[in-house]
């Protein structure tokens, strides 16, 4: 406020007044705030956390189509026996943690390689996002007919070049199968990555890049001082949102191996899919979502606390 | 100089061919299959461009006996339907979310995030024996009610950012001059964000459109049957049509491609402001 000589001026009015009616608005908001959320919550809770507290239960019962039986807490003891476990928890983390590196190291390099000037950049933009955009079931098939050993190309591709002497059956040979979707799932979601990083890349102050050059450094000192580290939230946020994403990730196994050759290739979602809807147990799979749930839960938590701190200390 | 400018652009349009091979090549084999006339799509061995390229697999995905038509229908149905029942929804909630000051407030909105956390595939099965116990099994009903579990959330979430992107000083005076809370948020709020109520629907179109799992396991019956389950249709038990598949699927990828195309801005600022913000 402007100082005056000669006594002292009232505040302007309308501060007053604004901060009245926010006063005597305060009980007001609060009903209307529960009138704004209350169906969103009423549909959250019926839709979703029922729903789940379903499932938690479901996993005390033997459940099938025709019988229910109360097993209590034994049924656990049989989860954690269950031959297909460690398998489906060793498929789950190499899955998720090849395809989240892989995207991350993908998304910020085209990131970096969009943010550059050149004419045509938009246009190549929106060629990148398009693998995130076709939908699941579909990049799939597409994925599928290019592994196929007879009419697929990487084969044919590959002969070519000298790398293979016969088609491989990409898909259903358990040793690459996974690791064949695991490929293909980079490819459809390291966009994502892009665009969070490109984002990222515009709020980077060039103050300190500019900064940076006057102290003597070059394009990797640039990056490793300047851009990491004014990036970081942005990179931990989606690392953890790509995280959560593939780990739960259903359509791409499901649609080109099925979990198969022999069960190999199953993750938790379509394990769980395939045990209550190929099989009908519904309580074996409801056991496996908890699972899935749970270490979600706790990956998230430990993960959010130690990048907070990470924070703090910085 | 000029030289160094000359590196520059051809450094770059290197990296740029590189990753747009990477990126567009599986389109390029969807696009080539689905204009390949049967006898050239089993060749071997196979190759990227057709030499009599024609539309034979795209006539025939809509020609007699085919379900697309009806299928496309059935999907444009369901995810707009959900999309609109969740805009309704959301608008307010996510209004309230990023404005008004209740108790709980932050404990429900982790709980909205909460729920991105578990596979659908977990709450699948309590959510198909309700459907059934309701008889609502297999009708368009009991799709959009299972799209609803995971698309309220995201377009909470989404609207959200959206509001706090407008300045609160807005209605702040609107509510000075007389408006009640109600008013102020009709009247000037909602019109300040409306190119982010099209985003946010674009983004709940896009992925209901092409939700596979509850439409698999929900619908029983053909005619009902949605687009990512219908195309399963040109797979038979000992043979695909691969021909027909990839014009069916370039046909399905068209209308959220043209979304993108149009509302690209407001989707990337959708998507990333929440992360960028913190």
């Amino acid at each position: 406020m402007k100082k005056e000589r000669g006594g002292s001026i009232p505040p302007p009015t309308f501060v007053m007044k604004r901060k009245d009616v926010m006063k005597r608005n305060r009980k007001k908001e609060w009903i209307a705030g529960c009138f704004f959320i209350l169906p969103s919550l009423v549909l959250l809770f019926v839709l979703v956390f029922y729903p789940l507290f379903l499932t938690f239960r479901y996993t005390l019962y033997d459940i099938s189509l025709t019988s229910t039986r109360y097993l209590g807490w034994a049924t656990y003891q049989r989860l954690f026996a269950h031959r297909m476990l460690p398998l489906i928890f060793r498929n789950s983390l190499v899955w998720t943690i090849v395809v989240v590196v892989f995207q991350f190291l993908l998304g910020l390099s085209s990131a970096l390689l969009l943010n550059r000037s050149f004419p045509g950049r938009g246009l190549a933009r929106g060629l990148v996002i398009l693998p995130w955009v076709m939908p699941g079931v579909i990049a799939g098939m597409v994925w599928r007919l290019i592994y196929d050993p007879q009419l697929g190309l990487l084969n044919h591709y590959l002969r070519q070049l000298g790398i293979i002497a016969q088609p491989f059956t990409w898909l259903s040979h358990p040793k690459t199968a996974l690791y064949a979707v695991i490929f293909s799932a980079i490819w459809k979601g390291f966009p994502f990555s892009t665009l969070m990083y490109l984002a990222g890349l515009q709020i980077v102050p060039q103050e300190l890049y500019e900064a940076a050059e006057i102290d003597g450094a070059g394009g990797w000192m640039k990056f490793t001082n300047v851009t990491l580290p004014s990036m970081r939230p942005i990179i931990t946020t989606t690392l953890l949102l790509t995280f959560i994403w593939t780990f739960n990730y259903f359509e791409l196994v499901y649609v080109m191996t099925g979990g198969g050759p022999a069960e190999k290739s199953h993750i938790f979602p379509t394990y769980v899919y395939d045990l209550a809807f190929k099989r009908f147990r519904f309580g074996l799979a409801s056991q496996f979502a908890v699972l899935d749930f749970l270490f979600l839960l706790v990956f998230s938590l430990l993960y959010i606390r130690t990048s907070f701190r990470r924070e703090k200390s910085l | 100089m000029k030289r160094k400018i000359v590196g520059y652009y051809f450094i770059t349009y290197l990296l740029l061919a590189i990753l747009l091979i990477f990126v567009l090549f599986p389109f390029a084999v969807m696009l080539s299959m689905s204009l390949k006339a049967p006898d050239e799509q089993f060749t071997s061995p196979p190759y990227l461009i057709p030499h009599r390229p024609n539309l034979e697999n795209y006539f025939h995905v809509f020609g007699q006996g085919s379900m697309f038509a009806r299928y496309f229908m059935n999907s444009l149905l369901v995810a707009s339907g959900a999309t609109f029942i969740v805009l309704g929804v959301a608008i307010f909630s996510s209004y309230g979310y990023a404005r008004l000051l209740f108790p709980g407030r932050g404990f429900f909105l982790a709980l909205i995030l909460l729920s991105q956390l578990f596979p659908l595939a977990a709450i699948i099965v309590p959510l198909y024996r309700i459907m059934g116990a309701t008889k609502l099994i297999d009708s368009y009903i009991s799709l959009i009610i299972g799209y609803l579990t995971f698309s309220v959330p995201v377009g909470v979430w989404f609207l959200r950012g959206f509001f706090l992107s407008i300045p609160q000083e807005l209605e702040e005076a609107a509510m000075i001059d007389g408006c009640s809370r109600f008013q102020a948020f009709i009247r000037i709020v909602v019109p300040l964000v409306r190119p982010g109520i099209g985003a946010t629907a674009a983004y709940l179109f896009f992925i209901t459109w092409q939700e596979f799992m509850f439409a698999l396991t929900f619908i029983t019956s053909e005619s009902k049957r949605t687009l990512p389950v219908g195309i399963f249709d040109f797979v038979g038990q000992y043979e695909t049509n691969w021909g027909n598949l990839m014009a069916a699927s370039v046909l399905i990828c068209i209308p959220v491609f043209v979304l993108f195309l149009f509302l690209q801005q407001q989707l990337v600022g959708g998507l990333t402001q929440g992360a960028v913000k913190g």
